[in-house]
């Protein structure tokens, strides 16, 4: 016989691959390798102050005057109209769109994934 | 003996029975609308409305409307600063005793600028003001904080940081200044509408302890200016 045909074991065994202590796979996933449908929580980046500058210049109109009113008026209306701008604006930031930094919020994401989840098996 | 059990038993029904208990937010469907208590809003003619108030007069024929609570009313002579002022003033519920009290401070300063306007001299006479609702109002503006401070924890340490308030919160402020000042620190037998007079015309003319007050905490926003990146929002 030119070329002998052993059965398969023989030739394993004879490879020596049970010797080279060859395992079953070391991985096992404990859960279905697809996406979860939630994100971790990330603590979310604060914002700045909004208006230090204008606050600035009023403390100093106020160390300048002992803090009367009466010749900070204008400095005080400045104050104002920046606090009510910086409040509209919080009020109108739409929700679902990005924050200022590019960045949805944790939350808002997994209330996205939520409404459209991962399919696990098709029935 | 029964006062500590019913308020147990309550705390413990309002567990069980979340929706059933009364709640401090409103009832209303949110579809209810407020309901316009002004005269003259009614008596303009149907030519000269703009397009919006067509639009709302069109919105209240199909939608229901609140009730007006008691406290609001049409008069010309009510006026909410002093329905909140009286409201503040009120304890226990004796909203008669607080409205009598609000009226007679509004006399006593009345009574006392007049008394002033006649003893003064003729060139000063336009100067003083009499009304005393005009009175109020300045009064209250002027012991009005610009800013406020408010306890952020960073790193363990609380900061008072200095931050911008609230319309609302800064006549809160005023009003529970000007009420604490004169339930305090005066003298046990003088009437409250006699304090009141007296503290609301100091703070007309911007003396008094209530500004005084306000602008140490004015200083003491100033002297924290360095925290106020602390501040989020």
């Amino acid at each position: 016989m030119a070329a002998p045909a052993y059965p398969g074991w023989v030739t394993r065994w004879v490879s020596g691959q049970w010797r080279n202590k060859k395992r079953p796979p070391t991985l096992r996933p404990p859960r279905t390798l697809a996406l979860a449908d939630k994100v971790a929580n990330r603590r979310e980046q604060l914002t700045e102050a909004t208006c230090i500058t204008e606050m600035s210049v009023m403390m100093a109109c106020w160390k300048q005057n002992d803090f009367n009113d009466a010749p900070c008026a204008q400095e005080i209306r400045m104050f104002y109209d920046c606090v009510a701008k910086a409040e509209k604006e919080r009020k109108n930031q739409n929700e679902d769109t990005l924050s200022s930094r590019g960045n949805l919020p944790s939350s808002k994401v997994n209330k996205l994934l939520k409404r459209f989840p991962q399919i696990t098996r098709y029935v | 003996m029964a006062a500590p059990s019913a308020a147990g038993l309550c705390r413990r029904l309002r567990a069980w029975l979340p929706r059933i208990m009364p709640v401090r937010w409103s009832r209303y469907n949110p579809s209810y609308l407020e309901p316009e208590v002004k005269k003259e809003s009614y008596q303009k003619p149907l030519e000269e409305l703009t397009e919006e108030e067509r639009e709302q007069m069109d919105l209240k024929a199909v939608r229901p409307i609140k009730a007006a609570p008691p406290t609001l009313s049409s008069s010309v002579f009510s006026d909410p600063m002093i329905s909140k002022f009286t409201n503040m003033m009120m304890k226990s519920g004796n909203k008669v005793l607080a409205r009598s009290l609000m009226s007679q401070t509004l006399e006593a300063i009345k009574r006392k600028q007049v008394e002033k306007y006649h003893k003064a001299p003729e060139n000063e006479k336009e100067t003083i003001e009499c009304n005393p609702y005009v009175i109020f109002h300045q009064a209250l503006k002027n012991c009005q904080p610009i800013i406020g401070l408010s306890n952020i924890t960073r790193g363990g340490k609380t900061y008072q940081v200095p931050v911008p308030l609230t319309d609302n919160r800064k006549r809160f402020l005023a009003m529970k200044w000007l009420i604490t000042e004169c339930r305090e620190k005066k003298h046990r037998r003088t009437m409250m509408p006699e304090k009141l007079s007296q503290e609301l015309l100091l703070a007309f003319n911007n003396e008094g302890p209530i500004i005084k007050k306000k602008h140490v905490l004015h200083k003491m926003a100033e002297a924290n200016r360095a925290y106020a990146h602390f501040r989020w929002w």
